[in-house]
């Protein structure tokens, strides 16, 4: 499983550079699609089924369906390769190397992170214990044996119906505001893209050429 | 379900993502890719969630992913219908062009 992990990782972080460095719209929304696509399977090896079944509908369904039809609508140019030297540039790539370190830090602090004392501490408010360190008792020594792969005591149940029961129990409320998130975000979508009634959408040659039929047939 | 030893790979593949999608964001100008690149890192976040979730043996990770999923689409929806808008009144796609806010 570790070495399929890793192949994911890295074949995700080079379809990741394919999205940033081409030159074409186009080709950064496929790469993009593969990026998503990968990460789904990583989702999947790591033990989150709805996730995986989620991303896939919603990113490579919906999402990236809906900016491949944009850049078929908008046809946008090849960009330029961006300028060197470029004030701009510069400050985004020390903007970047600085959010870069403090990530990595953050990251590389996290590892040491104690699991032993949270996982007891957090109990669902219906009834069942997340995580099984409580149980194995031997969390002192080696807070981490209990995450060997066969055994997931999350999954116990299947993974739908635990993120089902969080997610109708416990964060309910924020589930019933990303409704209403979504209603805005079509309501604005539709007022945005509305047909607009000042300036002349017609084509005053096409009239006339339909005119000059329309007296030809008469004729 | 995460060993030990696979969780720092996963987490700095989550901060390498995340920081290509700044880079991207802060490079590139067409709207677009600056939209694929935030989609990006929306995606790295739920990266190192759903590696939480793994690592910590708890699904509340997996929950905040799968709110992150739905602003990501939900951001797409309004960022794609403002740059059909912006292309209909006849302005080039470039983001070093609609710069009228800044006046």
């Amino acid at each position: 499983m570790n070495v399929l992990l890793v192949i994911l990782l890295i074949l995700t972080a080079i379809s990741a550079l394919g999205v940033v460095f081409s030159a074409q719209t186009i080709y950064s929304a496929l790469s993009l699609v593969l990026t998503v696509g990968l990460l789904a399977v990583v989702f999947l090896v790591l033990n989150a089924q709805f996730l995986f079944v989620v991303q896939l509908i919603v990113y490579a369904g919906a999402v990236m369906v809906l900016f491949v039809f944009i850049i078929a609508l908008l046809d946008p140019a090849a960009e330029d390769r961006p300028r060197l030297l470029d004030l701009r540039l510069i400050l985004g790539v020390l903007a970047v190397a600085a959010l870069c370190t403090a990530v990595f830090i953050a990251a590389r602090n996290n590892v040491t992170y104690d699991t032993s004392c949270t996982n007891q501490a957090v109990t669902c408010m219906h009834g069942y214990t997340v995580g099984s360190l409580a149980a194995t008792g031997d969390s002192t020594a080696d807070p981490f044996h209990t995450f060997g792969f066969p055994q997931n005591a999350v999954n116990q149940a299947g993974n739908v119906q635990t993120v089902a029961n969080q997610l109708f129990h416990t964060y309910v409320l924020p589930f019933e505001i990303t409704s209403l998130l979504l209603l805005v975000a079509a309501v604005g979508a539709v007022y945005l893209t509305r047909r607009v009634a000042v300036g002349p959408r017609r084509d005053p040659q096409a009239e006339q050429r339909w005119k000059d039929e329309l007296v030809e047939g008469a004729e | 379900m995460l060993s030990q030893a696979m969780f720092p790979w996963l987490l700095l593949t989550a901060a390498f993502l995340f920081t290509l999608g700044a880079l991207g964001v802060l490079i590139r100008r067409n709207p677009l890719v600056v939209f694929m690149c935030i989609e990006l890192m929306l995606n790295a976040v739920n990266l190192a969630l759903v590696g939480y979730s793994s690592y910590l043996n708890s699904e509340e990770g997996q929950v905040f992913a799968f709110m992150v999923i739905v602003v990501a689409a939900a951001e797409v929806v309004v960022g794609l219908g403002l740059l059909t808008r912006v292309f209909s009144i006849g302005r080039e796609l470039d983001v070093d062009d609609l710069d009228e806010m800044k006046q």
